[in-house]
């Protein structure tokens, strides 16, 4: 597994993979709605699949001494890892802001502040994108188009629920908005259910793909 | 021993069936997989490979594929045709990649081989020729001590010369390492070079699996003047040529005195049975 891990990170990572994980900076700009910064996770994750595509890579994986199963695994479990770091840095750099500038400019006009629960809704995003994603991938490998164009509205309409959250519910335009240090303990919460529902979404995409790419004929 | 056994391999496709395919490859032969295209060979590759859920048996060296895969692909060596793989990535990247895998990699041996093929680390798989992909790919899956090498169509887009020369490695791994080698391919000279036995294939069927010399030695060619007459004779798989017609003969047969004969190539063989395997002769010669 560690070996399929690093020819992942070494053959088949799109530059984008990387560079995607500093537009959690865009956390910075004002009157942003900061989940559409998940949205380039995904998009980096069409360009990596789009690379293997074209290097024939599951074709080259398939013939190597490894369990058939554990293709898609590995595959998986690098993106999860770069998806943990993006929800780590946008948590990160939401709370420098927080510290680095005045309260009144913290608060968000186009959705929710770059707080703990923003980590929460993106990680609810990647999950559900996950979740629709990779078993339609890896039921056809050769197929990245019509997965990712379903995963990308689905975020959309996902990321317009989170913005329509934040004008009409109290919960989300008092409670969970503003900075982490106001609420703490909700926004907390509001973070944890996030990345509980990242888990369980992203262990139910893993166990359809393995289930899926096991049918695959090469 | 036998270094593959091959029992009753079976995949249905919407339009096309493998069935039932038995064979073996002996330990230290050369066999050929032939047959025309579309005839089964790169799906009895996989399916032997496991790259397609097929059904039937699959033992190297005695150990069962379906059983212990990953003890089994280690002692393979598999070349799927020229190196078509990461065409922007240089040699160096690839191997860096693949031979952690191995548990017997040999660096070393990987290195003869880069010498002996004239190959540079440094290059991208773009920048090679199809024939340094092949010797790519036959670095790659000969460094790792693998004892049985499969190969799908290895020469197909390679020159007379890149062909003599990769006959001359094969010949040279079955002589100095004792690997055994099973490769697909339509171009009968390489096999005439190379090949100790015939797996032929048509229409997803096993139409002969013996030395080549045998199947060789069972027909002769005869040719006859007219349909009737290669109909009398009962020929198989009778096809017009330009002086007359053609078929096989059993070298057993009594021969007509009207039919000039003379031993079959194994293209003759090839031509002959895939027409009579087409008009449901199958059963004949099988």
């Amino acid at each position: 597994m560690l070996s399929l891990i690093r020819k992942e990170l070494a053959l088949c990572m799109h530059p984008t993979a990387f560079l995607f994980l500093f537009f959690a900076v865009l956390v910075f700009i004002p009157y942003y709605p900061y989940e559409v910064v998940f949205f380039f996770s995904c998009l980096s994750l069409f360009f990596c699949c789009m690379k293997a595509r074209e290097n024939g890579d599951i074709a080259f994986s398939c013939a190597l001494p490894v369990k058939k199963e554990h293709i898609p695994l590995a595959k998986m479990l690098v993106v999860f890892g770069l998806q943990a770091v993006i929800l780590l840095l946008v948590g990160s750099i939401g709370a420098v802001k927080g510290v680095v500038l005045p309260a009144e400019q913290y608060i968000n006009q186009a959705g929710i502040s770059a707080n703990l629960v923003l980590v929460g809704n993106g990680a609810v995003l990647l999950g559900v994108f996950n979740l629709i994603f990779f078993p339609r991938y890896f039921k056809a490998p050769d197929k990245i188009g019509v997965p990712f164009v379903v995963g990308a509205i689905v975020v959309f309409l996902l990321i317009s629920i989170f913005i329509v959250l934040r004008w009409v519910t109290p919960l989300y335009s008092i409670t969970l908005n503003g900075l982490n240090s106001v609420n703490t303990g909700a926004k907390v919460l509001a973070c944890l259910i996030g990345l509980l529902a990242y888990i369980l979404l992203t262990m139910a995409s893993c166990r359809i793909s393995m289930r899926n790419f096991a049918k695959v004929d090469m | 021993m036998n270094a593959l056994e091959v029992n009753g391999l079976t995949k249905v496709y919407p339009e096309f069936m493998l069935d039932k395919v038995s064979f073996c490859v002996p330990e230290g032969h050369v066999v050929g997989l032939i047959g025309r295209n579309g005839a089964g060979k790169s799906t009895t590759i996989k399916g032997i490979l496991r790259l397609i859920a097929a059904e039937g048996t699959v033992c190297v060296f005695g150990k069962n594929m379906g059983e212990d895969e990953m003890a089994v692909k280690q002692l393979i060596g598999y070349v799927g045709g020229g190196f078509r793989y990461y065409p922007m990535n240089t040699l160096s990247a690839v191997r860096k990649a693949y031979a952690p895998f191995y548990q017997k990699w040999d660096q070393g041996k990987y290195e003869q081989f880069l010498a002996q093929f004239g190959l540079s680390e440094r290059k991208k798989v773009k920048e090679l020729s199809e024939g340094m992909k092949v010797k790519f790919a036959l670095a790659l899956a000969l460094s790792h001590g693998a004892k049985l090498l499969i190969m799908d169509e290895p020469t197909s887009g390679l020159d007379p010369l890149s062909r003599e020369e990769f006959c001359d490695i094969v010949l040279q791994l079955v002589r100095e390492e004792g690997v055994s080698v099973l490769f697909s391919t339509h171009i009968t000279s390489d096999l005439m070079r190379i090949a100790d036995d015939i797996v032929y294939l048509s229409q997803g069927r096993l139409l002969a699996a013996c030395p080549l010399t045998e199947l060789l030695g069972k027909y002769q060619l005869a040719r006859f003047a007219t349909l009737a007459e290669a109909t009398a004779a009962k020929a198989i798989g009778v096809k017009a040529v330009k002086a007359g017609y053609e078929g096989l003969l059993p070298r057993d047969m009594q021969i007509s005195t009207n039919a000039a004969v003379t031993d079959a190539t194994i293209d003759n063989v090839i031509v002959h049975l895939e027409k009579a395997s087409e008009e449901g002769r199958y059963a004949e010669f099988n």
